[in-house]
């Protein structure tokens, strides 16, 4: 692959937040006792908090404490597919406990469950070109042979249907979505693929540091992670109806560009040389920045 | 040579075994030409004895005789298949099966040796070796149930006279280990009075009858002489005082010892073994290799040998980290040996403990040490394990050999379950009190200083008495002062030794508290000059053991009288708080856990009642006050980690920087391996401008291997900025960039630092 098309790659894979809209939909499932009951709603209103800054309100769909039929949630998805458009990108979390027979996963909530059989018939109609699906529920595993897709990631809590264990993984994916330490690359963005990441570690961490042997090992399926922007640390991001400023972003995003193409290079490189040349487009991008927050200033004021 | 390889070579060693000895068995077995042979053996004609032996074997003597033979040559698959063989042509021969276990327990087969040894006394329920072969492997294993076989010897003089005199050296033995010495000489008597009866060899009557004047300070045994005189290759007679010497901590002396033993005898791989061991607590790595594959070479069924040598071999995944890293006058060097994984992580703590510590207990007891400390942390526990005893499955966090010092690592363990920096500072005060009193110390005293030492001194001081204690104060089962050592080394109930290492800090806080610190160095002085504890109270002190106990009773009865009156309605409210957890009564709770924190303010284990009514107070919203319950369980001492990085967390959160900086600084002292912990305590430590105590916390937060290494890059750079270290900074923030370019606070850093801005 020649460098001009690794970098068009590379470029591709910055995360998509304003070019589709975003629907972000919820599951919160019953909490069967006060302690996970609150966990769960709490991960909810994080979810929620991190959504409303990518997305419009009317684009955020809740249903919560698992007190929801079945029924109501699959005639949602019908209707939601009247609402998308093919660009559009689809974030779907279910928040809760999991159960799998050896046959068939269950995510719990009143009355009759929903089973993966059900999720991937509600999702199967969509238009959406990227959907991502994050179950944190105690057996999720389950449900990678039946949701896998070529235009899907899939972030699970446990490796398989047999981890039945109550699980951590919730906890951590959701306080990712405001936790600069998630942000690894410091463009104020979660991804989908960041907040997994930290998740993972915290999880493994948790159990290494209690001498306990982890019962869940959390998974990602898919390859669009890394692009699947969930949260904006700081709130929204200002419109860019400003020339100046928009002339300033674009700078910045050929800097970022000239980075990438640097650290393609630093191979070839003496650790000098990448040392220097990293110096020199580390300050000229610090000055960019310096000027957009400026710019951006001078617009509020 | 790698322990793999090693496993892969025992085929070939067994193909050619070298003659090693078979112990003397008094009689066991009665044939005449095998007796023949023995008495050659047992009087040190080792060559004759090895031709007397392969006549035997390759004679038309019975399985069970050549078996004999063929053991007794070293051969011990070969005498299993013989074994074998002669227990199933003689089914209700019980000798056969008693020294059939015998080879078992030789090596180190001791439940297979049992169960044979049961089948022999089903056969013959009267065998008196049998019951004394099971006496022994009990006895071995510290089973009081050993006293049931040995009693019907001991009592019975019907019995056979062999087995009654291997019985009483049994006893002999244990009464010595126990430092019973008049029961270990009566018992010695009549060991021998039976031996010469019966025309046995003397040769372990000797040996521990030179154990015992060793134990009375007479190093230069008669009975040395009339042993090597009996058998000058009868390295027991050293080997077996060695032992004592070991029990009593003094391992320099237990190495010359064993040193003769092997000299004597080059085959005795118990001895090989125990020189081995013995040296690397002397830090004497090299030799004790060389002894330990010796002993492998000669007994590769030592699980002992085999789990030392496994565990040099894993040495080559620590780190050696010297203080300083070049000898400088004046300056006591001291080594770390630390697992690569945490080496960095541990060192600049525990260094500066050591370094503390030094200072303290050389200015406190008068004893300025006098070669290097080494101080070794395993990160598995039963490495530790195997350090300390050569065998996995003990329960002790640190042992100290005199200048070595071994420890479980904080990994090593749960932080709730572990204060290392507390560890680390008992096993500090043990190498002063054994060095400074020639490793004479007793047990008590030694512990009893190391535990008063970490309430007074320690990184997380505070009188730390766990509930079990008090109910044995209740129970009145503290021992008398000239018995304290038993509680260590023979404890009779389940949680005797914890008993003993908290009376033994109570004894030393009474007397530094009553008659001054002076008299506690005066007791290290009479212990030095070999006095033992009644004579050193009576020196020291000038009272009677008897009148000792009294004064030391009423101090504890001063001190916690009132609370152990108070424990049936102490163990009644912690259940009551226990149950009004599960129904949220919070305002209950604070009532309780208050009525507990004034009948015992400075209780602070995992069950403390500070816990409780600082989770109540939160629960009700009243921060303050669970702040203020946190503040004074970490002032009497408490540690629970969790508790404290909450703590640490409100106090920040309220602006008092210093105490949140103190409260996680001791955190660092229990659970050092919270990445999280060391950047926000750095973070602290910077904004209170001390850049030098945040870039340590910083450097470890970053070897802890962050999820995010960009922050962790800027807070370096941070802190190299405040210190004026440029080009450092400049590395630090270029990595930090590296990592996520469009990090704004390095950027602007980054800025600063070229002097470049905005406009320019």
């Amino acid at each position: 692959m020649s460098r001009r098309k690794i970098l068009t790659a590379i470029l591709c894979m910055m995360p998509a937040l304003a070019a589709a809209e975003m629907h972000v939909v919820i599951l919160e499932g019953r909490g069967g006792e006060d302690r996970y009951t609150e966990q769960f709603a709490a991960q909810v209103a994080s979810i929620e908090i991190a959504a409303s800054a990518l997305t419009t309100k009317d684009r955020i769909h809740v249903f919560r404490n698992g007190d929801y039929s079945r029924q109501s949630v699959i005639d949602f998805f019908v209707s939601l597919e009247e609402q998308m458009l093919a660009g559009d990108r689809l974030a779907f979390y279910l928040i809760g406990h999991g159960s799998y027979d050896e046959h068939e996963y269950k995510f719990n909530i009143v009355g009759a469950d929903l089973t993966d059989t059900d999720l991937a018939e509600m999702l199967a109609g969509l238009p959406a070109s990227h959907q991502l699906i994050v179950n944190t529920s105690s057996s999720s595993g389950a449900i990678v042979d039946s949701l896998r897709r070529d235009d899907r990631t899939l972030i699970l809590a446990t490796r398989s249907g047999v981890e039945r264990h109550a699980t951590r993984f919730g906890s951590y994916f959701s306080a990712a979505l405001s936790s600069d330490s998630a942000d690894l690359d410091k463009n104020r963005i979660v991804t989908a693929e960041e907040a997994f990441r930290f998740a993972e570690r915290q999880v493994a961490d948790y159990f290494e540091r209690n001498g306990q042997l982890a019962t869940e090992h959390p998974r990602i399926d898919g390859g669009q992670a890394p692009r699947f922007g969930l949260a904006r640390l700081g709130g929204q991001a200002p419109a860019q109806s400003d020339a100046e400023l928009r002339r300033l972003v674009a700078s910045r995003d050929d800097l970022n560009s000239e980075i990438e193409e640097l650290r393609l290079r630093r191979e070839s490189m003496t650790a000098n040389a990448y040392q220097a040349e990293l110096l020199d487009k580390m300050l000229r991008l610090a000055t960019v920045e310096d000027r957009i927050e400026q710019r951006e200033r001078e617009i509020v004021e | 040579m790698t322990f793999g390889v090693r496993t892969f070579s025992i085929l070939g060693l067994l193909m050619t075994w070298p003659a090693i000895a078979r112990d003397i068995h008094y009689g066991a077995v009665n044939d005449p030409q095998l007796l023949h042979c023995d008495r050659m053996y047992w009087g040190g004609k080792l060559a004759e004895a090895g031709n007397c032996y392969r006549d035997l074997l390759s004679g038309d003597a019975v399985a069970a005789i050549r078996a004999e033979a063929a053991w007794a040559l070293g051969d011990l698959q070969l005498a299993n298949r013989l074994f074998k063989e002669a227990a199933g042509e003689n089914p209700d021969d019980a000798t056969v099966r008693v020294r059939w276990g015998d080879l078992f327990a030789d090596s180190h087969q001791d439940g297979e040796a049992m169960n044979i040894y049961r089948e022999a006394l089903t056969i013959d329920p009267d065998n008196a070796f049998a019951t004394l072969s099971a006496a022994r492997v009990l006895v071995g294993a510290f089973d009081e149930a050993a006293n049931t076989y040995l009693e019907p010897l001991l009592s019975d003089s019907t019995r056979d006279a062999g087995a009654r005199a291997a019985a009483w050296l049994v006893v002999a033995r244990v009464s010595l280990e126990n430092s019973r010495f008049s029961e270990g000489a009566d018992a010695l008597d009549k060991a021998q009075e039976l031996l010469e009866q019966n025309d046995w060899p003397l040769l372990e009557l000797y040996a521990l009858r030179a154990a015992a004047d060793l134990l009375d300070n007479v190093t230069e045994s008669d009975y040395t002489a009339m042993s090597l005189d009996a058998n000058p290759h009868f390295g027991g007679i050293y080997a077996t005082p060695a032992h004592f010497y070991v029990i009593t901590r003094r391992y320099r002396d237990a190495i010359d010892l064993y040193q003769k033993a092997v000299d004597v005898d080059p085959k005795l791989a118990a001895a090989h073994e125990e020189l081995g061991v013995n040296l690397l607590r002397d830090n004497q790595m090299s030799r004790a290799r060389k002894h330990l594959e010796l002993a492998y070479q000669e007994d590769p069924f030592s699980p002992k040998a085999v789990n030392t040598l496994r565990l040099l071999d894993s040495f080559e995944d620590f780190r050696l980290i010297n203080d300083p890293e070049t000898p400088q006058p004046g300056v006591l060097p001291i080594t770390f040996r630390l697992h690569r994984d945490e080496a960095a992580i541990i060192a600049p703590y525990a260094l500066e403990l050591v370094r503390e510590s030094i200072a303290e207990f050389t200015g406190r007891y008068g004893f300025e040490l006098k070669e290097p400390v080494v101080v070794e942390m395993y990160p598995d526990h039963e490495d530790f394990a195997v350090r300390t005893a050569g065998m996995p499955g003990i329960g002790i966090l640190g042992a100290t050999f005199g200048y070595v010092v071994a420890m479980d690592s904080p990994s090593g363990r749960p932080p709730e379950q572990f204060q290392w920096g507390t560890t680390l500072w008992h096993e500090m005060a043990h190498v002063f009190t054994l060095e400074a009193t020639d490793h004479l110390v007793p047990r008590w005293f030694s512990e009893g200083v190391s535990v008063f030492e970490e309430w007074r001194s320690g990184p997380n001081p505070g009188v730390r008495i766990p509930m079990a204690v008090y109910n044995a104060m209740k129970d009145d089962r503290f021992l008398p002062i000239a018995e304290l050592d038993e509680g260590f080394i023979r404890p009779t109930y389940e949680e005797q030794v914890i008993v003993s290492y908290m009376q033994a800090g109570l004894v030393c806080q009474f007397i530094d508290e009553t008659y001054g610190t002076e008299k506690l160095r005066g007791l290290l002085k009479s212990f030095k000059e070999g006095l033992q504890t009644g004579d050193a109270i009576e020196a020291v002190l000038d009272m009677s053991p008897a009148a000792f106990d009294r004064e030391f009773e009423q101090f504890v009865g001063k001190d916690h009288g009132s609370f152990i009156d108070k424990l049936p309605e102490w163990h009644q409210t912690q259940q009551s708080i226990s149950e009004l957890v599960s129904d949220a009564g919070w305002p209950d709770i604070v009532g309780h856990a208050e009525l507990l924190v004034d009948m015992l303010p400075q209780y602070i284990e995992v069950d403390s009642p500070y816990l409780s009514l600082a989770r109540a107070k939160e629960e009700m919203n009243l921060r303050d006050e669970a702040v203020a319950a946190l503040m004074a369980f970490w002032k009497q001492g408490g540690y629970e980690p969790v508790a404290l990085k909450r703590l640490g967390g409100w106090l920040h959160e309220s602006g008092r920087i210093n105490d949140a900086i103190a409260v996680f600084q001791s955190i660092n002292m229990v659970d050092p391996l919270d990445q999280e912990l060391h950047g926000v305590l750095g973070e602290l430590l910077l904004d209170q401008e001390r850049a030098d105590e945040a870039l340590r916390e910083f450097t470890i937060a970053l070897e802890l291997n962050p999820h995010d290494k960009a922050t962790a890059h800027f807070r370096l750079a941070k802190a190299h900025h405040a210190l004026g270290n440029e080009v450092e900074t400049q590395s630090q923030l270029l990595m930090a960039l590296d990592v996520a370019p469009n990090y704004r606070p390095a950027q602007r850093l980054l800025l600063e630092l070229m002097g470049a801005d905005a406009g320019n």
